[in-house]
């Protein structure tokens, strides 16, 4: 089998996995090599399902030993199976980043022989590269579930940043999917390079070489075991403050195997709501938002009309209107049709000249959404005695044309995003 | 009768004509860029406008630099400069609008208010630019020729070359390498550890030197698979990559892999030894610094 082949089979068979993200990590070329960390991370392209390809996503094998139900390369599918050599993984990594197509390697596997035998291989890929090639760019490397301490400690030495996907968001459903896993085996490396991550912080001297610079990351299958948003969120919210993680991924599921235990193979991936969840993702890492103030046990599902900082601005009418003058930006970030950008503008301009509506039209407010809930002398005052149910209906039928279409894209139209764009997002599989 | 400003299109001769207007008093009603190429949106000429050339003089440039920085900051000054490089329509007088501004000195913070109407919408401006230097550093892509050299063509929008080398100087710091601006017609060309700005009024001997390959055959495939068909959404694809940079992407401008797969496609003519050598010495020629 040519080169040609493998990448097609193995490319193919990465797919799934959402993250592509080579952010996180600063590093100047190596002496002697190339490549260099570029701390927002950089998309080079995106495919035409409008995902950003940041690296180099491969599995070293799919011949996988496991049998997990939702995912394309599981023993008991019938599909053309294929493996890489560590040579051949090397240099197609080397030659692509030498024309600017990726900015490194993101490497998985499936499970073939044991889990320590499958990491060994792939830590050997990310080794060559840094020691034998002073190959200075990003490298991601998926800990395969059940490999020892050793080898995960040893791969977080090479590599940038490391993955354990969860999949499937409560432990009973993981079982009963994949019987080879549980969430005690999930855990187990996480928290393993979570806690190697903070020691080598602590010891802040120069000379240690760095463990996982751009640390960890996770993804969720979402719509694939009846799970609520609500238990999504509590789960990535643990992510972020206990395991430390970077990103927390959703992935919309995609029916790849007919399979009793998982929705009918026709059902449609779902778009909309895995655009939500992210949109919530993004009020909890940039509008210091807390998962329980976005939803709770009573409304455990995000509202498919309306993004989640909508949805909480209605549900506390109490807290508006806000007067742009003098409120905290904490609050300001709060109000609906005001982003991050505007936001910082707004606090830092403010204490030369007041900010009139005139400045929040040009720095690109979206008035139609903000009027209701901001102080200003200009907005007629009936605007803010309009109760949550009455602004309900205008707030979504405010939503231009565009907007309506844009729900399917996975960019927050109604959130506009700091600096690096968020690494776009669908559906996972493999280990 | 108000004037129209001729200058070399250069950001020091935007200031000098700023000088000069200063000093002369000059009634201005726009700006025109003597550029080789085409911008995105030429200015409609003002018919009644009398044409008035202004010289670059880096002397004047250089004073009223410092006037900048003293009556705002070093960071307006580039934020300015970031502006200039849109080669918008109206980007002179935009500038000029909040040059007048601060050197009215009506209001003593108006040089550190970033929410001010004439700064609001350069800080737009330059927003897109950098917005697009930072998409274009993963949007270079380099052809391999068969003597090692790696050859990037671009066409970006706004005038960025000069603030991408850094990254990729840091990149590849022991190859030898071209980009070219083909639009703006001039590139940067690395080699043994220096960067040289050459013109390149045509490009094309270039990219006749560096034709895809096997690799860039396998990197169209390689995109391909990546695309998971039940996410298919044109629309969001070009709204992430838009469709102006596809000509110089090999992932969307080479035909379909599955056609190259089986042979359909002719593959590109390798140049002839001719046009290598004057690849070659063109570039080495047009070495400016
Ligand atoms: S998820 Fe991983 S372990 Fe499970 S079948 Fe797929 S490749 Fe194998």
């Amino acid at each position: 089998m040519d080169i040609r082949d493998k990448l097609n089979i193995l490319g193919d068979a990465a797919k799934y996995d959402v993250s592509c993200s080579s952010s996180g990590s600063k590093r100047n070329s190596p002496k002697g090599g190339m490549g260099c960390g570029h701390s927002s991370g950089i998309c080079h392209t995106w495919s035409a399902d409008g995902r950003c390809i940041s690296l180099l996503k491969v599995l070293f094998s799919n011949a996988c030993k496991y049998d997990c139900a939702y995912c394309v390369n599981r023993r008991s599918n019938d599909i053309p199976r294929a493996t890489f050599t560590p040579k051949e993984l090397i240099n197609l990594t080397l030659e692509f980043y030498r024309r600017n197509y990726i900015e490194g390697l993101f490497l998985s596997s499936a499970v073939i022989g044991t889990p320590d035998y499958t990491m060994e291989l792939l830590i050997k890929v990310a080794k060559e590269l840094r020691l034998i090639h002073h190959f200075g760019g990003y490298i991601h490397l998926k800990a395969i579930p059940g490999a020892s301490s050793k080898l995960l400690f040893e791969a977080g030495l090479y590599a940038d940043r490391s993955s354990v996907n969860i999949e499937i968001p409560s432990d009973r459903q993981l079982q009963y999917l994949a019987p080879e896993k549980n969430f005690a085996s999930i855990y187990r490396p996480m928290n393993f390079l979570a806690e190697r991550k903070l020691e080598y912080k602590a010891d802040k001297s120069k000379y240690s070489p760095k463990f996982l610079p751009a640390g960890q990351s996770t993804q969720m299958i979402v719509g694939a075991s009846g799970e609520t948003d609500f238990q999504i969120l509590t789960l990535s919210a643990g992510f972020y403050k206990q395991q430390q993680m970077k990103r927390v991924y959703f992935s919309g599921y995609v029916p790849i195997n007919a399979d009793k235990r998982l929705p009918v193979i026709t059902t449609k991936p779902p778009l909309l709501r895995e655009h939500r969840l992210y949109q919530a993702d993004w009020l909890m890492r940039f509008y210091k938002f807390e998962y329980n103030e976005i939803l709770d046990e009573k409304n455990p599902f995000l509202d498919p009309e309306l993004d989640p900082k909508v949805m909480w601005a209605l549900r506390h009418p109490e807290c508006f209107p806000v007067d742009l003058q003098t409120a905290d930006y904490e609050m300001i970030l709060r109000v609906p049709g005001i982003g991050v950008r505007s936001a910082q503008l707004i606090v830092s301009g403010r204490r030369f000249s007041k900010i009139r509506l005139q400045h929040l039209k040009k720095m690109g407010v979206v008035l139609k959404r903000a009027k209701y809930f901001i102080y200003d002398c200009e907005v007629p005052r009936e605007l803010h005695k309009l109760y949550p149910e009455m602004l309900r209906p205008l707030l979504i039928a405010g939503k231009s044309m565009n907007d309506q279409l844009d729900l399917f894209d996975t960019m927050p139209t109604a959130l506009p995003a700091p600096a690096p764009q968020p690494k776009v997002a669908p559906l996972s599989v493999n280990s | 009768m108000s004037l129209a400003i001729h200058y070399d299109s250069t950001f020091d001769g935007f200031l000098s004509a700023v000088f000069e207007i200063y000093r002369q008093h000059l009634d201005v009603s726009g700006f025109v860029a003597e550029r080789s190429y085409e911008t995105e949106c030429e200015a409609a000429t003002d018919l009644f406008a009398q044409p008035f050339h202004i010289e670059t003089s880096e002397e004047s440039a250089r004073r009223l630099r410092r006037a900048i920085v003293n009556a705002a900051s070093k960071d307006v000054l580039g934020l300015l400069e970031t502006c200039f490089r849109s080669e918008d329509t109206n980007i002179e007088m935009n500038i000029l609008a909040y040059l007048r501004k601060l050197f009215a000195g009506l209001d003593p913070n108006y040089g550190r208010n970033p929410s001010s109407l004439e700064m609001i919408p350069l800080i737009t401006i330059a927003r897109s630019v950098r917005r697009e230097m930072d998409n274009m550093l993963g949007m270079v892509r380099f052809n391999k020729a068969p003597d090692g050299m790696y050859i990037a063509e671009i066409e970006p929008k706004y005038d960025i070359l000069e603030m991408i080398i850094g990254h990729f100087r840091g990149r590849y710091p022991n190859g030898t390498w071209a980009i070219i601006d083909v639009k703006r017609g001039f590139g940067v060309y690395y080699e043994n550890y220096r960067s040289h700005f050459v013109t390149v009024p045509d490009s094309s001997y270039l990219s006749a030197h560096a034709p895809p390959d096997e690799f860039t055959r396998m990197w169209k495939s390689y995109y391909d698979t990546m695309a998971i068909k039940e996410r298919i959404n044109p629309r969001l694809l070009r709204r992430c990559l838009p469709v102006r940079y596809w000509k110089h992407l090999p992932e969307r401008s080479l035909p379909d892999s599955s056609l190259a797969r089986i042979g359909a496609v002719p593959s590109q003519q390798l140049p002839s030894t001719v046009a290598k050598s004057i690849a070659f010495a063109s570039l080495r020629l047009n070495v400016q610094r």
